[in-house]
């Protein structure tokens, strides 16, 4: 990253994710669906109830029988708790709250979840990782764990470390998930991509969380 | 045409067989000699060669070139046609680990987009061209 | 309403040159690009920013500046000012289909 834009992400007042923050903080406190609940109603003031949350997603979720990251966790609480309709992935409002989310967890190193039920989703996770695939026939370790550094076009780079998400990226001028990052780099390599939510890419996203345990989370990140 | 179908719709011819000779294709895939002007625009072309995401070379007006792989500058002092040819149509015949994407092979792949599915990155012609204009990148003499 | 983030300093010396910043949540649609379906997005830019700062006497301009679409999604204008006294800022944004927003910030001197 540049000084430049890591000047952009350190500085709250020049950190346009900061915006979707503040749009999930008023979310989180307004009543919604027909429980006429909000998130802090059950939950509680957002920095004590959700500090560290985000640095230990994804999560199993026994009752789904299903890995779910923490949009997927956000939607499972608008339709089991608040009797709400779930948000629409890469929505506005699902970024909000999850950049609000996430950011109580800035500055807390990554733990890797020790529940058992996780533990063969994330190596599918990590097989997925190192398959080629898409009529590039590439796969994302031999970028990004093998050639990390180097320039692909103009761009450096990096090492999939997902400690930032949702993200704030130059290149959408705008806010996205992991996930899209993900579908970003599938059709990149001209791969069928996976729809937004799909067990795939949360497994995915279960090794990289893995893969980068111990650092620290700087939600809500800029990244070129 | 009829409706609903379109060029771009139609399954492509599979590619065309080949011999491998030492770590070469001697023969040109095609009746039809590279074109070395075209050649050059498929490798500047980030849609369609996509050389320069990972190599330089010697094409000063696209900026933004990559270095996850060998300068193209010289290749043609390095590389016989035959070396060439084999490196662009498959190289992973003498390199299975290299991250270069093979451009004239449909076996083997996975997950391949329904865009690219039964699809080479590069036409017989293509291939040639390519190899035309790579030939053309001498190395200085010393 | 769009969001906005106003940064000026805490307390500052009377007379001291102070940076303000100031970031507003806005597509900056350029006009110029395709949309999902093929055709052109219709322009939507702010056009206009502009602060006046009111000591309780009188307003004065600090700054004003024309945005073009050259300039890039939720704009970041940050610019500098005398700090003369205690007052009120206040930042405006105008755009196309009749954007407008203002925020009213107090600037206090130590």
């Amino acid at each position: 990253m540049s000084p430049s834009t890591q000047a952009m992400q350190k500085d709250d007042s020049q950190n346009p994710a900061m915006l979707w923050v503040q749009d999930g903080e008023a979310l989180w406190n307004r009543a919604v669906g027909k429980s006429e609940k909000s998130c802090a109603g059950c939950h509680g003031a957002a920095p004590a109830a959700m500090r560290g949350v985000a640095a230990r997603y994804p999560a199993y979720d026994a009752a789904a029988q299903r890995p779910v990251n923490l949009a997927g966790r956000i939607n499972l609480c608008r339709t089991r708790h608040q009797q709400a309709e779930p948000l629409a992935a890469e929505s506005q409002e699902l970024l909000g709250i999850e950049a609000y989310v996430a950011f109580q967890s800035r500055g807390l190193p990554i733990v890797v979840a020790t529940d058992p039920a996780l533990a063969p989703l994330r190596e599918r996770g990590r097989k997925f990782y190192q398959q080629r695939i898409g009529q590039l026939d590439l796969a994302c370790a031999q970028c990004h764990d093998d050639n990390a550094g180097k320039r692909l076009g103009g761009s450096v780079i990096p090492q999939a470390h997902p400690t930032g998400y949702p993200i704030y990226r130059l290149e959408w001028q705008g806010m996205g998930s992991l996930q899209r990052r993900l579908r970003n780099c599938l059709t990149g390599v001209r791969a069928e991509s996976f729809p937004f939510g799909a067990q795939e890419l949360v497994e995915l996203e279960l090794y990289l969380f893995a893969r980068a345990a111990g650092m620290l989370i700087e939600t809500p990140a800029v990244r070129p | 045409m009829g409706p609903g179908s379109s060029a771009f719709a139609q399954a492509p011819p599979p590619p065309l067989p080949y011999v491998v000779a030492d770590d070469g294709i001697p023969e040109p895939l095609t009746g039809a000699p590279g074109d070395a002007v075209r050649g050059r625009a498929i490798v500047a072309n980030r849609q369609a060669g996509l050389c320069l995401l990972c190599h330089s070379g010697p094409i000063p007006e696209e900026r933004f070139q990559g270095t996850l792989a060998p300068d193209l500058g010289g290749a043609g002092s390095r590389w016989s046609a035959a070396q060439l040819r084999l490196r662009l149509v498959d190289g992973r015949q003498l390199n299975p680990t290299t991250i270069m994407p093979s451009y004239y092979r449909v076996q083997g792949l996975v997950r391949v987009g329904a865009a690219w599915q039964a699809r080479t990155l590069l036409t017989a012609q293509q291939i040639e061209d390519v190899v035309a204009y790579l030939l053309t990148l001498r190395a200085p003499r010393q | 309403m769009a969001r906005t983030l106003i940064n000026l300093p805490q307390a500052p010396r009377r007379g001291e040159l102070i940076e303000i910043r100031a970031l507003i949540q806005h597509p900056m649609e350029t006009g110029y690009r395709p949309g999902a379906d093929g055709k052109v997005l219709p322009r939507d830019i702010v056009r206009r920013f502009s602060c006046r700062f009111n000591d309780g006497a009188a307003s004065e301009l600090v700054i004003s500046a024309d945005l073009f679409p050259a300039i890039a999604a939720n704009p970041y204008l940050a610019f500098h000012m005398v700090a003369t006294g205690s007052g009120m800022l206040t930042f405006t944004w105008e755009g196309d289909n009749g954007f407008t927003q203002t925020e009213t910030v107090a600037l206090k001197v130590a």
